[in-house]
Order: structure tokens, then sequence, then C-alpha cells
């Protein structure tokens, strides 16, 4: 423990170890599949491929396929999205600001979703989803997503409404902006990043969402991961696996640096428990 | 949570504001009832809908039949028992990985932690579908580990690809940001004059951790594993990916069940059974989050 004032900077032997060992189990793996997106030929016992180069992209990127799922999955994403900020966030500002009957109760009625497993749950909501005929049809994938993303974009939203420095509103109110002017001025620059992190983070976990899609909307509704699951399971060719693997991480690296001042405060880990 | 962080917790909610004007309640309204019906009631319609049952006269009546097959068939029972094994597993794997790198995040001091609790909470950003083919790619047959120990002349590993020990380790893979983050914010409660008066009477580093440090984060760790164990029971992806076909985690075993076998009941029976076995974990975890927004 390094509470002793050491005169001398001492090697981090515990340190290095640690990132030796992680760096092994969760960048190596990612590494290998980088290569592979890259790879023309890879025969087994080599441990560099034989050749490198870009053919596989463009025969993944001129995959009908590949094409009608990265659509649907942008539109589903941006329907979820909009259509989650469109509910939450009047609500978050609820929570925040108004009292009402009943608040702390519902406030905290958005837990109940993550008291059960989840797969569980899917089940039980694709019991009722059958009797409406919503298995296998675009809004109902998009029903199962937006009850996911529910408690972040109320939570998180409510946590930066709050952070909202009150005596800056009250005095705007004072020299008579009215309550609007003051939610467009004063309200949402200062909760505008928390809130567009929220949104951010909304949108991409919605993008790579699986369960709900494979459940629900299968085999009509083939988002990403869906076509995903189908070219581990049958595809021969190993690098169109690996170039959509490169291709969809880029919107969850776009996601890691935004989310990063969300979940730096540690208030993220408070939301999970902590 | 004690004194040492409790300053910078401003509750997320105080109970004192609620009053009878309604406004507030219109803007809440439609998520609040769609979590009311698409949360509350499947889970009602679950259980109602396998206990009260028509019999062949059509008559409704209460019918425990599709329990009582679940419980005596010894396929249903098998993937039970790889269920809980599996989560068992995990969760031990868990702790045992994430609690050291969670001390070493809380009280070493240098340019290293940051670096580490990076690469620690990376797994966050990567979604578990690129994971399962980054461990094929690995650690499947032919993969980069059989490459590397071929190349200097070992034999091959035996695959964990398609047996249980795949989703074990795609599952630990996929849980430990959270579980480091969960125990990093409990470590945050350990104040630093504790473990130094600890150290001046002389405890050594085992004393310290076993009677200063784990009676504080004792809680953090059940949350931790609460969370992973609600995730892990009923996973879906990376058992269907991974994992063996037969038997098989509950997860694949209720999509099979409820999309290839067209089976809603017994589909439910089992979402209803997943239930009860994670029901205490999931109130404990409910009820810490509700408990740490308060404050």
């Amino acid at each position: 423990m390094a509470v002793t004032i050491t005169a001398r900077p001492r090697i981090d032997g515990l340190g290095i170890t640690f990132t030796l060992l992680l760096s092994l189990a969760i960048i190596f793996p990612l590494l290998v599949v980088g290569t592979w997106a890259f790879t023309e030929i890879w025969r087994y016992p080599n441990v560099v491929p034989q050749q490198f180069g870009l053919r596989f992209w463009e025969q993944t990127l001129t995959r009908p396929d590949v094409w009608g799922a990265l659509t649907l999955s942008l539109q589903l994403s941006t329907v979820v999205t909009l259509l989650s900020a469109a509910i939450c966030l009047p609500a978050a500002y609820a929570f925040a600001r108004m009292s009402f009957p009943a608040r702390t109760v519902l406030f905290f009625s958005f837990l109940a979703g993550h008291a059960f497993p989840k797969f569980g749950l899917l089940i039980a909501i694709a019991a009722i989803f059958l009797q409406l005929n919503l298995i296998g049809t675009f809004w109902g994938v998009v029903l199962i997503q937006l009850v996911g993303t529910l408690l972040f974009m109320i939570w998180i939203p409510v946590a930066a409404f709050q952070a909202v420095d009150r005596r800056m509103e009250e005095a705007a109110r004072d020299v008579g902006a009215s309550p609007l002017r003051v939610f467009w001025s004063i309200t949402l620059p200062q909760a505008g990043p928390t809130i567009a992190a929220a949104v951010l983070l909304t949108f991409v976990g919605t993008f790579y969402e699986t369960e709900g899609a494979w459940l629900i909307g299968a085999p009509a509704i083939r988002t990403m991961p869906v076509l995903m699951i189908s070219f581990i399971n049958n595809q021969m060719v190993i690098q169109y696996g690996a170039v959509l693997s490169v291709m969809l991480w880029v919107p969850s690296f776009v996601a890691l640096m935004f989310a990063r001042r969300v979940i730096g405060g540690g208030a993220f880990a408070r939301g999970f428990g902590g | 949570m004690s004194e040492a962080t409790e300053a910078e917790h401003r509750p997320l909610i105080d109970a004192t504001g609620d009053s009878r004007r309604p406004t507030g309640l219109l803007l809440v309204g439609i998520p609040v009832l769609l979590m009311a019906w698409l949360v509350v009631w499947p889970i009602i319609n679950a259980i109602v809908r396998t206990i009260w049952r028509p019999d062949q006269t059509g008559d409704y009546g209460l019918d425990f039949s599709s329990y009582g097959f679940f419980f005596s068939d010894g396929y249903s029972l098998a993937n039970l028992s790889i269920t809980l094994w599996t989560t068992g597993v995990c969760a031990l794997f868990l702790l045992v990985i994430c609690l050291p790198i969670a001390l070493y995040l809380r009280f070493a001091q240098g340019p290293l932690p940051g670096f580490v609790q990076a690469l620690a909470i990376f797994p966050m950003f990567v979604p578990s579908i690129i994971l399962a083919y980054a461990f094929i790619r690995v650690l499947g047959p032919n993969g980069m580990v059989d490459i590397i120990l071929n190349s200097v002349g070992l034999p091959k590993i035996r695959t964990p690809y398609l047996t249980p020990w795949g989703p074990v380790i795609g599952l630990v893979w996929d849980n430990i940001p959270l579980t480091v983050l969960i125990l990093l914010s409990g470590l945050g409660s350990v104040a630093n004059q504790a473990i130094e008066a600890a150290r001046d009477v002389g405890a050594n580093r085992l004393q310290v951790f076993w009677h200063i440090i784990m009676p504080r984060i004792s809680n953090s760790i059940l949350v931790a594993l609460s969370f992973s164990i609600l995730g892990i029971f009923s996973a879906f992806t990376l058992p269907y990916l991974l994992g063996p076909a037969a038997p098989e985690m509950m997860g694949p075993f209720m999509q099979r069940t409820f999309r290839e076998v067209n089976d809603p009941l017994n589909a439910m029976t089992q979402a209803v059974i997943t239930f009860g076995f994670c029901i205490a974990f999931g109130l404990f975890y409910v009820r810490s989050v509700a408990r740490n927004q308060r404050k």
C-alpha cells in the first residue's frame, strides 16, 4: 500500500504485471481481429499473414445484406434515441424540478427492469408481443429497445438538471427573463453536455443491442449485430466478420471518447449501485 | 458509503417535496406507463399464464404442470445446472480478478494506475458480438494461441470454444469493467487514516485487508456480484455463440423454446424460473442502488 512516502521513485512491479496481463487479455484479442480485417491470405501455421490487403473490405462493403443491415441499424437507433429523448428528457426535468404526487416511487420504479434477469424479461415481453403480432416487426424491436434506454435517459439527465446552479436561474428570473428563456439560456447550456453524452450512449447502446433484436426481430429485422451472429455461425470467409467488427467498433470508440466525462466522476458506478 | 465520500454525494432526488401539483405527473406519464406495460405487466402476465391455465374442458384453474415438467425433465435440469455452474464460476473468477485490480487502483500512485484503469474499463466499449468473434479467432481451433504455441513447438490447446468454459471466459471478460468500477467506488469509503492507524500499531498487509478494508467494502462486493449474477444467469449472446449446443444455458434455452420450438408457455415457465433464482440478487441490487441515490 503506497501510503508511505518514498524518497525515490520505486518500480511499480504490481502495476507492470497488471498492465501486461490486462493488455494480453484485453488488447491482444482485438489486435488479432484488427489484423484479420486487413489480411488477404493467412494460412494456419504462419505467425504473420502471408498477404495483407483491402480486398475483403471491398467484398464486405458491396454485400447487399451488409448495407441493408447497416441502414436498418442506423434507422432503428435513430428512431429509438429520438423517441427516448422525446419522452425521457421532459420526464427527467419534471423529476428534477417539479413536485408531484408519488414522485419518489415513480422515480425508483425505473429500476424495476433491472431487478430481473434481462433475457427472462425479454421472453416475458416477447410472449405479449406474440399476441399483439409485433414479433418480426420494426416497431416491435423499437419498443423493446426503447424500454432498455429508459433508466439511463432519465437518471443521467436528472443528475444533469440538478447540477445546474439554481441561483443563476433565479437571478435571471429576477431581471425579468421568462421561464422558457431561463431554460433556454441558463439551464440547457449547463445541463447540455451531460445530456448529450446520455443521448450518445443511448444511440450507441441501441446500435449494438443484440438480444432484443434477435429475439423479437429475427428473421425479418436484421440489424448489424444480428448479421454478425449469422456471419460467426455460418460464414466460411473469416475476414467478413473481422471487417464488420472493425467497422462496428468505430461508433463505440466515439462513445468512449465522449463518455469519459460521464464515467470519470464516479457517478456512473454509483448509478450501478457502487 | 461513509464519512469519507458523503460530502460529494448529493441526493438525486429527495422525498420531502412531494405535493399535490400534478403537472409533473403528465411529463413523467409516458415513460412510467411504458415501464408498466413492458416490464411490470409482462412479468405478471408470465407468472399468471403459466399457473392459471385451461384444462381439457376449457375451465381455467391452478395448474403447475409446466413447472412439474421443467423440474422432472432431464434436459431442462441439465440446462439449469450448467447455468448455475457458469454463474458461480464467473462470480468467483470476477472476484479473484477484479478485487486485486480495484485494490491496486485505490492505493497505488504514479502514472501506471490510470493506464491500468483504462485497460480494465475498456471491455465496456467492446460489444459482446465483437468479443465473441475475437474469442474464436484467438482461442478457437487454429486460433492465434494455437499459432503461437505451434511456432515454439508446443502442442495445441484444448480449445474452450463450444465447451462450458467458452461462455465463462467471455462473460468474465465482459463483466470486468463494471465489477472493477463498483468495487473501486466502494473502496473510496476506506479512509487512508484508518489504514495508517492500523499500520502504526503493527498490522501487516493481510491484516489491514481483512480487518480494515473488507468490512468496509463487503457491501460493494455483494452489489458487484449481484449485478454480474443478474446479467450472467440469463446471458444470451455469449453462451449462444461460444457455448456447447447441449446442455445450453437458460438464455439460449429460452430463446430456442420460444422461437424454434414455438412453445411460449414453456419459454415463459423457464423465464419465471430464472426470475425465481435471481429474485434475491435483484432485490438486493435494486435496494442498494436506490439507497445510494437517496444519500
